[in-house]
């Protein structure tokens, strides 16, 4: 197993297939990349369709030839590489097996054609079908098994060389029927710890990304935008695009005006002077405020410090609510317990912890 | 003033996709029709519809027979996932390929009612644009646009978020319900996700097998599922059912042979030996209090969804679910020590899976 590194990867088809011959214009899919993966560890890339997920796994695979930079594998330099070369594994969204062949040779095979003896061929399908809970199905034709089982079949000849130095999952259980993915997902999670794997999964679905994974990359359009634990992301994020991307529903933004310790919101004031020196924040002007639907105090009568809202939307998630509401100026989301009582219509007065607020200025973090 | 079906069967080969099914849908209702893969959704939404025949039984729209009308003479429309009817066209022209079709609106007319409509859904802005250049959650919005433009009493929508990421689909059930509140008539939908159902309708009703085990007011059907198949189903994430014996003396029932669950206030309405007990994952906590048992287990998952947490914890061999209401981190083989809530309990029937009786009152 080994560490990977992105050393500032920037791609550009247009450019790298010379459609296009001036830098500036062409079109960059990712820019500027600077990314490690650490050996051993569970890694996800997170984000919406188009924002670059794929280029960045064919440029790690070596399918693609990023127009500048360079791919370190432990520190080597591997960018003129081929897939073959690199030793990396690859599992995608369509089980790879071969459904005439049984079991046992659909994992034997990536083996035999590495050169491997037939004792050693043996020894390592029993250790991996093992590992993969496929023992009792070795003698049957792979095309007998279900989709979920298939999948172990393609995680199998992945993992069944000795000399990988890591496995790249492309969606791999985006196709998995919803009753098989959890088992998959658990096994996934398993492998990767005994085995120590340098695994880095591609999905845009945070629940897969954020359940799977260590450390998990936010990419859109072409940048990774935060890097971090689960709890990091959702907790600190730094920029809006992370606050809104993770967590359901996202956060909330409201543009307002800071001066003075006062955050003017357009239409409800909070003041945060107090917080703005215990972190030692002078900066002033024009701003995003982001607060967390689950952040914001609910109550059902005015009181010193709420701002009124009319409930225009009541949706149901059984033991809360989310409930989309207008005032202000502004329109937010809001979660609260199913225990309280609401109807559409109805004015609700909301409040801001001070110590749930973060600000944005010009899309970076400033408190 | 609804949709109403008496005694609904139809059978494909040998295979019965509706089985004996009665409801009534009043106008004003949002209904989802829930259940898994295969258990009749998608043919009774045809079947209101009228686009799939009848072997048994009769369809109403407002008191009025239906049975034998063709799905051109009702004012309905329905909308399949991800669905465009014309690729090469712009929104403007989908949404208004029902009104050129009708062939009675003017020019004037159609541009004005293609307006309201794409206002209300909140594509105004992308009228002029094909729909292949545009994101997923806007062509679903397209294409209700366009079941709505006629003014169609009844739409019925089958699993039209199955293919939109989570975001969109977040986005797109508010959108949804607040266009909904602005109409008359109904929305009749199919899921096979128990979050659309909860989140977007008034009225609900749970297939298994082409049998609707149950239908009614949202609220009603999730305090009172009438079938563990149901309470499981309904529910965000699952409930964790989980087997256990009753215990004449203790008054408990006992999991495993360790766990006692107290059930003295019910004990009148337990007459057998077997049971399954059902736990809302919300009744789980680390959090020790008054009628709360307490159960140590081993952690094997804990998964992120939205913005809680859930652990799936192993005891004696049963999974069971705990929800936290944020993102925590815990290594896994963790010994974890839990507290269930013995005051919210369900209990059903180990034979034929229906629900017995609630612990807590009400």
């Amino acid at each position: 197993m080994a560490k990977l590194e992105f050393k500032d990867i920037s791609h550009s088809y247009e450019y790298s297939f010379g459609t296009v011959k001036d830098r500036n214009k062409a079109k960059w899919v990712i820019n500027d990349l600077n990314v490690t993966w650490e050996d051993g560890t569970a890694n996800a890339l997170l984000g919406p369709s188009g924002g670059g997920k794929t280029t960045m796994l064919n440029i790690i695979s070596g399918l693609l030839r990023p127009t500048e930079g360079q791919v370190l594998i432990d520190g080597r330099d591997v960018t003129d590489l081929s897939p073959q070369q690199r030793k990396i594994a690859q599992v995608f969204q369509f089980p790879v097996a071969y459904d005439t062949m049984d079991v046992y040779n659909n994992l034997a095979f990536p083996l035999r054609n590495s050169g491997y003896g037939q004792a050693k061929i043996d020894k390592k399908v029993r250790e991996t079908s093992d590992l993969l809970d496929l023992d009792e199905y070795l003698s049957e034709p792979a095309g007998s098994l279900n989709e979920g089982e298939k999948q172990r079949i393609s995680l199998g000849r992945g993992i069944i060389r000795d000399d990988i130095v890591a496995m790249l999952l492309d969606e791999p259980l985006t196709l998995i029927d919803p009753k098989l993915k959890n088992g998959l997902r658990r096994l996934l999670m398993r492998i990767q710890r005994e085995l120590k794997l340098t695994m880095i999964y591609v999905t845009h679905d945070q629940h897969e990304a954020l359940t799977f994974a260590q450390y998990v990359s936010i990419l859109n359009e072409g940048t990774v935008v935060q890097s971090g634990t689960a709890t990091e992301l959702y907790e600190n994020p730094k920029e809006p695009f992370v606050g809104f991307f993770i967590g359901s529903p996202g956060m909330n933004f409201v543009d307002c005006n800071l001066k003075g310790g006062v955050l003017d919101c357009k239409g409800f004031e909070l003041n945060i002077s107090h917080k703005l020196q215990e972190k030692g924040v002078e900066s002033e002007g024009d701003m995003k405020l982001g607060i967390r639907p689950e952040s914001i105090a609910v109550s059902k009568e005015q009181q010193e410090k709420t701002h009124p809202f009319e409930i225009q939307v009541i949706e149901n998630f059984g033991h809360y609510y989310i409930l989309t509401v207008e005032g202000c100026n502004s329109r937010l989301k809001v979660q609260v317990s199913s225990e309280m009582d609401v109807s559409k219509g109805e004015e609700i007065y909301l409040s801001f912890p001070a110590d749930k607020l973060i600000l944005f200025k010009e899309k970076k973090r400033i408190l | 003033m609804g949709i109403e079906l008496k005694n609904v069967s139809k059978t494909f080969g040998r295979k019965k996709a509706l089985d004996n099914v009665s409801l009534k849908i009043d106008d004003g209702e949002f209904v989802c029709f829930l259940g898994p893969s295969d258990a009749g959704k998608s043919v009774l939404l045809r079947v209101m519809a009228g686009l799939e025949t009848l072997d048994e039984g009769r369809v109403y729209y407002d008191g009025e027979d239906v049975t034998d009308l063709t799905v051109r003479k009702r004012n309905i429309a329905m909308v399949y996932q991800d669905f465009i009817n014309y690729p090469n066209l712009t929104v403007y022209e989908n949404i208004a390929s029902p009104l050129r079709v009708a062939k009675k609106y003017s020019k004037r007319e159609i541009d004005k009612k293609v307006h309201e409509v794409a206002e209300l859904l909140n594509i105004n802005k992308i009228l002029k644009q094909n729909p292949e250049e545009i994101s997923g959650g806007q062509r679903q919005r397209t294409a209700i646009a366009r079941a709505m433009v006629k003014g169609a009493k009844y739409i019925f929508l089958d699993e039209p978020l199955a293919n939109l990421d989570y975001k969109l689909r977040e986005e797109f059930r508010t959108q949804l319900k607040e266009t909904f509140s602005n109409r008359e008539g109904a929305f009749v939908y199919a899921t096979a996700d128990p979050i659309d159902a909860m989140a977007l309708s008034s009225h609900t009703g749970y297939l298994y097998e082409g049998r609707l085990l149950q239908y009614g007011d949202i609220q009603e059907v999730y305090n009172y599922p009438r079938y563990s198949m149901v309470g499981k189903y309904f529910s965000n994430p699952t409930m964790n059912l989980i087997e256990g014996k009753l215990n004449r003396n203790d008054k408990t029932i006992d999991i495993s042979g360790e766990l006692k669950i107290n059930v003295a206030d019910v004990m009148d309405k337990l007459k057998k030996e077997d049971y399954i007990v059902g736990i809302r994952p919300k009744d789980i906590g680390f959090h020790e209090g008054e009628n709360k048992v307490p159960i140590v287990g081993e952690l094997s998952l804990s998964e992120i969804v939205g913005s809680e947490t859930e652990l799936h914890i192993d005891y004696q061999g049963n999974n069971i679910i705990v929800l936290e209401p944020e993102i925590v981190h815990y290594d896994y083989g963790t010994k974890i020590k839990i507290f269930v809530d013995t005051t919210r309990l369900f209990i059903f029937d180990k034979d034929d899976k229906t629900l017995v009786t609630k612990t807590g009152g009400d």
